[in-house]
């Protein structure tokens, strides 16, 4: 093993970890607002879109994401034909960005509507009896409660999101994995194992880096469980929420 | 002061009030009593609109609200001039019993982070629980909570406040401590409207006591009346069990 050659391809990924990060980041951030409409409509059960979101969900989490991802780089300009839009093909950023999106709003979803559901009624009702309109009462009452409870479940979203992204280079993105299979092309495969150990080492330390910002919250996140009392429910029920 | 006009409520196909008229003036402390299900607490979830009645007017601190036509802004309108004590007192479970009673003074009323302590100390100061200021909810014990409740409510300065079968979660040797404060809390000149299975701290209390059965007002009047010489049969039935099963 050439562990020599490893260090020399490295810098080559500095250049394209941005691309990954890139992808990671919109994805979550947009993902996660898309989740917000989408479980706001799965709790409030509002008739038909609730179902359709019903089937959203069940679609996006019972296909792989490799095949989503091809359906929306190919799918994607077919569609926009249909609505006017000219377009022989779509960027593979673009696409590989849409379709985890896609994803992240329906998995994040299933991730925010227990959160939500698990604060009791009551909560809900005493800020509205004081007359606070529904955002204040979001804001200042429901979410704070809502977040230790999200939390775990965003942060593994999150880490699933970076190992999901390596799929993109399927469509052609030049992300770390792309680049890896360059790599491995100007080789001729003689160097294949350090390059994929290479990606190994970098997709670790950007999953450590990653955990490591959300255990920042997580500690947060164990104060205000304490404060609530929902820490003494975990304890009893043995389990971490 | 307040005042209710031909309130109906129904859940689906059942009926659960049926044509309420009730009329309390300022500082008169009403009781609601009567057997469970017959819609005292849905009247008084009714009154700040935690329940929608199909229709009917409430009138409140001189402006008329129609049940029916009621619009966002008017039920906010509504809600900030009442407050509401729950059986399960509902303490903002993230913030401590200071922010518990500040909160909705800096949210909704828009009062300064300072104006709202020194009102907020106060009002705990009133339900003997200032030095709990920075607990957090689950760290006190339910009569203590419900205190906290009935501070959290004063501090917002309503017309009125409802009282949802205040003692009714707490065990039997805390109900006394909730019970003296809601007492001074009349004392003080407080509109209160009350629903609770405390009959004798109703007859104590009350101005005024209404009998409610299956959703209508069956009978109203002073204490002495309802409790010594109601010569309405389902009130005697009613207050008949209740003590040969309490006592």
């Amino acid at each position: 093993m050439d562990i020599q050659y490893m260090i020399e391809i490295f810098p080559r990924f500095l250049l394209v970890i941005p691309i990954t990060i890139l992808i990671v980041v919109l994805s979550a951030i947009f993902g996660l607002m898309l989740s917000i409409p989408v479980a706001a409509i799965r709790i409030r059960k509002i008739p038909v879109l609730s179902q359709m979101m019903g089937a959203y969900i069940s679609f996006t989490r019972s296909t792989p994401i490799l095949l989503q991802l091809f359906l929306f780089f190919f799918g994607l300009p077919v569609l926009l034909q249909l609505i006017g839009f000219d377009i022989m093909k779509i960027d593979a950023i673009t696409a590989a960005v849409a379709c985890l999106i896609v994803f992240n709003g329906a998995y994040m979803s299933e991730v925010l509507r227990p959160a939500y559901l698990a604060i009791e009624k009551g909560q809900h009702e005493a800020a509205e009896s004081l007359g606070y309109t529904p955002f204040q009462k979001m804001k200042t009452v429901i979410i704070p409660q809502m977040a230790p409870i999200a939390l775990p479940g965003l942060g593994n979203a999150i880490i699933h999101l970076i190992h999901d992204s390596s799929l993109v280079f399927a469509i052609g993105v030049v992300d770390i994995m792309g680049m890896a299979t360059i790599m491995s092309g100007d080789t001729f495969g003689m160097k294949q194992v350090e390059v994929f150990l290479t990606v190994a080492l970098i997709y670790w330390g950007i999953s450590m880096i990653s955990e490591q910002l959300i255990r920042l919250l997580e500690r947060r996140k164990k104060k205000v469980l304490k404060n609530t009392g929902y820490k003494l429910k975990e304890e009893e029920a043995g389990y971490s929420v | 002061m307040l005042n209710i006009e031909h309130l109906d409520l129904s859940f689906g196909d059942s009926k659960v009030l049926d044509d309420i008229n009730l009329e309390v003036h300022k500082g008169e402390v009403i009781t609601f009593i009567g057997p469970s299900g017959t819609g005292k607490t849905s009247l008084l979830r009714c009154i700040n609109l935690l329940e929608k009645p199909d229709g009917g007017r409430i009138t409140l601190g001189g402006d008329t609200y129609d049940y029916g036509s009621i619009t966002k802004k008017e039920t906010l309108d509504l809600r900030r001039k009442t407050a509401m004590v729950f059986q399960q007192y509902n303490l903002f479970k993230n913030k401590t019993v200071l922010e518990n009673v500040m909160d909705a003074q800096i949210v909704v009323q828009k009062k300064s982070k300072a104006a709202a302590r020194d009102k907020s100390m106060a009002e705990l100061a009133r339900v003997g629980l200032e030095a709990k200021a920075d607990a957090y909810p689950h760290q006190l014990s339910g009569g203590q909570q419900q205190r906290v409740s009935i501070a959290r409510a004063l501090a917002v300065e309503p017309e009125v406040i409802l009282f949802d079968e205040p003692t009714s979660a707490l065990d039997p040797e805390l109900v006394g401590e909730v019970l003296k404060t809601i007492g001074e809390v009349a004392g003080s000149g407080m509109t209160i409207i009350l629903v609770t299975h405390e009959m004798s701290f109703a007859e104590d209390i009350s101005d005024r006591v209404v009998f409610m059965d299956r959703g209508k007002v069956a009978e109203e009047g002073p204490p002495q009346q309802i409790f010594r010489h109601s010569n309405h049969a389902r009130t005697q039935q009613f207050l008949r069990k209740f003590y040969t099963a309490s006592h």
